[in-house]
């Protein structure tokens, strides 16, 4: 093990000297709280925006007071379904008992201001009927003839907040495992043959797994702690910012099973990662055909991460939990959002992503002894 | 008869479709610079990295000092030393990280890496830049850290392919003479290049190869034979080779 000693170490060294991955480590940590500041931004822009809804006719008695008071603000014009267009965020034509709404649903701020109309008109309906009922005696209550009182067993912003970390959090571990030591796998693998580096160090004595497993390990190091160090920055800009108007933070403390959890797959994923861009690194000639090699990458990691977004309610049986990397979003998803992770999903994904990176430092050292290597070189 | 250092034997080796070596036998000595002459693509390199176990020879045999390069790989690679025309070194490390790593590598001990590394650093006088970063280093300076780092563990055969062939004349003559020195410590020294005149003035023995085939051999004085310098003698033995 000594010679994999001395390749971490020189390896580290190397790593530490070099500003490419210094700088993708960087803005690991930065990224986070940047995209975060502008999703605060833009929603609390958006929920505190006044749209404008353009009417002809003469409007309800007691419907324009609701209207001020959700944001919506009436304004009249000549023909409400060509306002619609453009000129205002929706168009509405007053006419006696009853009501037309004209909106262009490719613009986002007629569709919110559409939600928005939607919301008053309830209101403004279900204010009528009581009135109605009440004038002739009878007991608006019957209108809600099963009365539901919500005990909710968590606290809904809590969940929201949850919500919010099950689909981001998988997402910034999986890309930062796989960036954030992306840069040093190239150089350790494609960059010695780029400088001509390999075949003095494949003509020590030092045993090739060794080497290798000191180069892994190097790499496996620095995609932890961009990782890390991303969903660290992000866990502490989410108390810092703002979403919408009297939302305050959202509350997004990591419960400590989910924390345990997420360390976990981040050493899992990073040693697989490693050895793939390894693998994939001692296949190309130079750095630049390394990052062409790896660029694929980048999808595979972005579907299963996506996968929480589109299919929040994905229930999965065990046999998900063999493929690599979705295993380990539904698994940080469980923790997260339930506190709790099955023993079996979270045995399967380890062994899943164990043996994904054996088989992927197999492929590397296979490709590392290849007489190809040199003679191409 | 001194015993052979390096001893290969009806050595065949193919790279992909194509046979770059048929049937190359020789005997390299210690104490003595062996030359392995040849134009380019005739097969010198390959030779050399089947010696130093880089790759495998397809058929007949090997042997560094006794251990058969197929059996005993990293036996050989302890006893080897080689430098070759692309010499490159790992940029953000200093020139003596440089070769403290490849020390290591070569299984010298903690305790004596200090002193070996500090040695080799007096020896080829490189005291001004050990501790600069290599990708400030000159070429000439560069070569002196692939220099270092092959001799570092103090292997008894030294190989050098082509070592002078990407230098200016000074950085050239450092090497020379750093082959002579070492002739004289007793190493077995291969230089493997196809400019003949470096080898008619250096080699005590060379052998020739053209095509993947030994076309001649032996004291350099002999090879040359009547002709006025070894490139005479090379075109003659060239241009008869079957």
């Amino acid at each position: 093990m000594r010679s994999t000693l001395v390749v971490f170490r020189k390896e580290m060294l190397e790593i530490l000297r070099d500003r490419r991955t210094l700088i993708a480590i960087a803005l690991a940590a930065l990224a986070s709280p940047v995209v975060l500041y502008v999703i605060s931004q833009v929603s609390s822009r958006t929920a505190s925006e006044t749209y404008t809804a353009g009417y002809s006719g003469d409007i309800p008695a007691g419907l324009g007071v609701l209207f001020s008071s959700t944001g919506l603000k009436l304004e009249p014009v000549a023909d409400p379904a060509t306002a619609a267009k453009q000129q205002v965020d929706i168009g509405i034509v007053f006419a006696p008992n009853e009501l037309d709404e004209y909106y262009d649903p490719t613009r986002q701020s007629a569709q919110i201001a559409d939600i928005r109309l939607q919301e008053i008109l309830s209101k403004y309906d279900g204010a009528k009927v009581a009135a109605s009922l009440q004038q002739k005696g009878v007991d608006p209550s019957v209108l809600d003839p099963l009365p539901v009182t919500v005990h909710p067993l968590s606290s809904p912003t809590q969940a929201a907040g949850n919500g919010f970390l099950s689909f981001f959090l998988p997402y910034i571990l999986i890309t930062m495992c796989l960036t954030g030591g992306l840069s040093a796998a190239l150089d350790t693998s494609a960059g010695e043959r780029e400088r001509k580096t390999l075949e003095s160090l494949l003509l020590t004595p030092a045993p090739r797994a060794q080497v290798l497993v000191g180069k892994t390990l190097a790499v496996t190091a620095i995609s932890l702690a961009a990782a890390l160090a991303a969903i660290a920055s992000m866990l502490i800009a989410l108390t810092q910012v703002r979403f919408g108007p009297g939302q305050g933070s959202l509350p997004v403390t990591l419960n400590p099973v989910a924390a345990v959890v997420m360390v976990w797959l981040a050493v899992l994923l990073a040693i697989a990662f490693s050895a793939l861009t390894i693998a994939l690194g001692t296949l190309a000639r130079n750095f630049r055909q390394g990052q062409a090699y790896a660029t694929p990458l980048y999808f595979v990691t972005i579907f299963p991460a996506s996968i929480v977004l589109f299919i929040p309610d994905f229930n999965p049986n065990l046999g998900y939990y063999l493929i690599p990397i979705l295993n380990a979003v539904l698994v940080l998803r469980d923790a997260i959002v339930h506190g709790t992770v099955a023993a079996s999903s979270l045995a399967v994904t380890s062994a899943s992503l164990l043996v994904t990176g054996g088989l992927c430092f197999y492929a590397a050292l296979r490709l590392f002894t290849r007489e190809a290597l040199l003679v191409r070189s | 008869m001194t015993p052979s250092a390096v001893r290969i034997d009806r050595l065949e080796k193919s790279l992909g479709s194509k046979k770059v070596l048929r049937g190359v036998s020789l005997e390299a000595r210690p104490g003595e610079i062996f030359g392995l002459l040849g134009p380019n693509g005739a097969g010198k390199t390959t030779t050399l990295r089947v010696i130093c176990t880089l790759l495998a020879p397809d058929a007949g045999s090997v042997d560094v000092l006794g251990f058969d390069t197929r059996t005993a790989p990293e036996e050989v690679r302890r006893r080897v030393g080689v430098v070759t025309a692309e010499f490159g070194v790992y940029p953000r490390l200093s020139a003596r990280e440089n070769i403290a790593y490849f020390a290591e590598l070569s299984g010298v001990l903690d305790g004596d890496l200090h002193g070996r590394v500090d040695a080799v650093i007096d020896r080829l006088d490189m005291s001004s830049f050990a501790q600069q970063r290599a990708e400030s280093l000159s070429s000439g300076q560069k070569q002196k850290v692939a220099i270092a780092r092959a001799i570092v563990h103090d292997p008894p055969v030294l190989m050098f392919d082509e070592p002078t062939s990407n230098l200016d004349v000074l950085a050239s003559r450092e090497v020379r003479e750093f082959m002579v020195e070492a002739r004289g410590r007793g190493k077995c020294v291969i230089f493997s290049t196809h400019v003949l005149h470096d080898a008619e003035r250096l080699c005590d023995r060379v052998t020739i190869i053209h095509e993947g085939r030994v076309v001649a051999g032996g004291p350099t004085a002999e090879v040359r034979g009547p002709h006025e310098d070894l490139e005479d003698a090379f075109l003659d033995l060239v241009e008869t080779s079957p």
